[in-house]
């Protein structure tokens, strides 16, 4: 695994809004093929980090390679042809509520791809079924099936031009703890068959436990743990431990309290 | 001191959501020119704001028309000018009353929709999707929205002066007691090309301007649903003004002398 190329490298990065530091100098590496959850306390930069590698935020400083390939302040077609590398599974799916199901699982092959619609239609089919939705489904609209369900086709529509590289932004996060379990598997599932590389975050210990080949650990803006996801329980890492845990006695009681004082 | 204070921040904010506006509106309208084009997208919004909005000008225009003739009637009737109702309504109707109502009409109903629409994608994160799915949210979002108002109102404002007209007729006619063949003919005899085309001018500009605030407020709205309405009422009242304003200046652009 340690010889696998790597896939995305961040260094020194920075982002705050206002007053407010939410990234201090990260740095992180993920490898090709490897499945990395970073888990971390509400508010501790996680979603910040993932939309500042997706292009949704531009960092302050620092650096992103894609491949090698520096991908901050890369703007327009460049980005583009980036981001067609990319699949990402929002937290709250974030499905096209204008479009039916299958038209949101095939947009980017059909926007991005320019594939045509019959064919994309094919494919969006494919992608529905291998995340267990029928067919008879694929004309409803997102407000018309369950969060579950909603998530499913967020991850089909992930998937569907096959990127070398998924994202997935608390994906078990306001779902019952048996669709968690079902979107983990598929979520394991996906990535496996297309070979990609992934990187989670998440709260959820069970669901960073079943997706996760490494684990990191953010707090304050900055990785304090990287290990392997077999090695969290003996980590002898105090805020890796508390994490778990849930205790509030530890290193991040500071950041409780300041996140209940909101 | 807090004073001056207090006028340097709301200008500073005036200069930053001006220029905001203006970065917008540049990136906007480069992304109508450039390809790839989305024509299923540019139908709908025609369709929107075009197809679904005549009922509500058509409406706006009849009894335009209609209060027109009656106002212009109890007024020229003291100096027996009675003969001059048909020219007022046309040219009222055509250069003033069909934009300036329909623009502000379709800024209620398509500007607080577009800011609506926009501002949920914004806030439950279908725009960030967007960039994720490389498409871009300007050229996916915006641009067929300015491009349908600025062709669509212009048609409806068309309408609108027909509709508009014909109110004045049905009034002066049948309740008033004008001959229909001499109102049609004082109708035509002073009207003029500049008076049609200044009002569809206005027209185009209007649109345009409805669509741009719609979207500039929705892209830019944030919190929730609470941002989402501040978006909303924003767009139609920034609308409204700037079609107020706007209306003044290209009707000294046309007809100062």
């Amino acid at each position: 695994m340690s010889a696998a190329p790597i896939k995305i490298a961040i260094r020194g990065l920075t982002k705050s809004f206002g007053e407010k530091h939410i990234l201090r100098a990260l740095d992180l590496d993920v490898r090709a093929g490897e499945s990395l959850v970073v888990i971390g306390a509400s508010g501790t930069g996680k979603s910040v980090l993932l939309k500042n590698i997706v292009g949704i935020l531009t960092p302050d400083s620092g650096s992103i390679k894609i491949d090698g390939e520096e991908v901050v302040g890369v703007t327009g077609h460049a980005r583009d042809r980036v981001n067609r590398k990319l699949g990402m599974l929002f937290q709250g799916a974030a499905l096209f509520d204008s479009l039916p199901l299958w038209e949101n699982v095939a947009f980017s092959l059909m926007s991005a791809h320019r594939i045509g619609r019959p064919e994309a239609r094919k494919v969006a089919m494919e992608c529905l079924k291998q995340v267990g939705l029928q067919k008879e489904n694929a004309g409803r609209f997102p407000a018309d099936i369950s969060v579950g369900a909603q998530k499913r086709v967020g991850l089909a529509r992930a998937i569907a031009s096959e990127p070398e590289i998924l994202f997935f932004d608390e994906p078990t996060t306001g779902i019952d703890p048996v669709m968690g379990d079902v979107i983990d598997g598929l979520i394991v599932k996906c990535v496996k068959e297309l070979g990609a590389t992934a990187l989670t975050i998440t709260h959820d210990m069970e669901s960073a436990r079943r997706i996760g080949d490494r684990v990191a650990m953010i707090y304050e803006g900055k990785i304090v743990w990287v290990g392997d996801v077999d090695r969290i329980d003996s980590s002898d890492n105090e805020y890796v431990d508390q994490f778990i845990n849930g205790s509030i006695d530890g290193p991040m009681s500071a950041l409780i309290a300041g996140n209940e004082g909101r | 001191m807090r004073l001056l204070q207090a006028i340097g921040s709301v200008f500073l904010n005036f200069l930053t959501s001006t220029g905001r506006l203006a970065l917008f509106t540049g990136l906007s309208v480069s992304h109508i020119v450039r390809p790839p084009f989305y024509p299923r997208l540019l139908l709908r919004q025609i369709i929107d704001i075009g197809y679904y909005s005549l009922p509500v000008v058509g409406l706006t225009a009849v009894f335009t028309g209609m209060v027109l003739a009656l106002q212009s009637y109890s007024g020229f009737a003291r100096f027996n000018a009675e003969s001059a109702i048909a020219t007022v309504v046309v040219l009222s109707i055509t250069r003033e009353l069909a934009p300036v109502l329909a623009g502000l009409m379709v800024a209620g109903r398509i500007g607080a929709a577009m800011a609506a629409e926009i501002g949920t994608m914004r806030v439950t994160e279908q725009i960030d999707a967007l960039s994720t799915l490389s498409t871009n949210p300007y050229k996916y979002l915006v641009a067929p929205r300015l491009l349908a108002g600025f062709i669509m109102l212009p048609c409806c404002v068309l309408v609108a002066d027909i509709i508009g007209v014909f109110g004045g007729y049905l009034i002066s006619v049948h309740k008033l007691g004008f001959n229909p063949a001499v109102y049609l003919k004082n109708t035509w005899q002073f009207l003029e090309v500049i008076d049609v085309v200044s009002g569809l001018v206005k027209a185009g500009v209007f649109g345009f301007l409805i669509a741009l605030m719609g979207c500039y407020h929705g892209y830019h709205s944030r919190g929730g649903a609470q941002g989402v309405g501040s978006a909303t009422t924003n767009a139609v009242v920034s609308a409204s003004i700037l079609i107020l304003a706007s209306n003044y200046l290209i009707t000294e652009a046309f007809f100062a002398q």
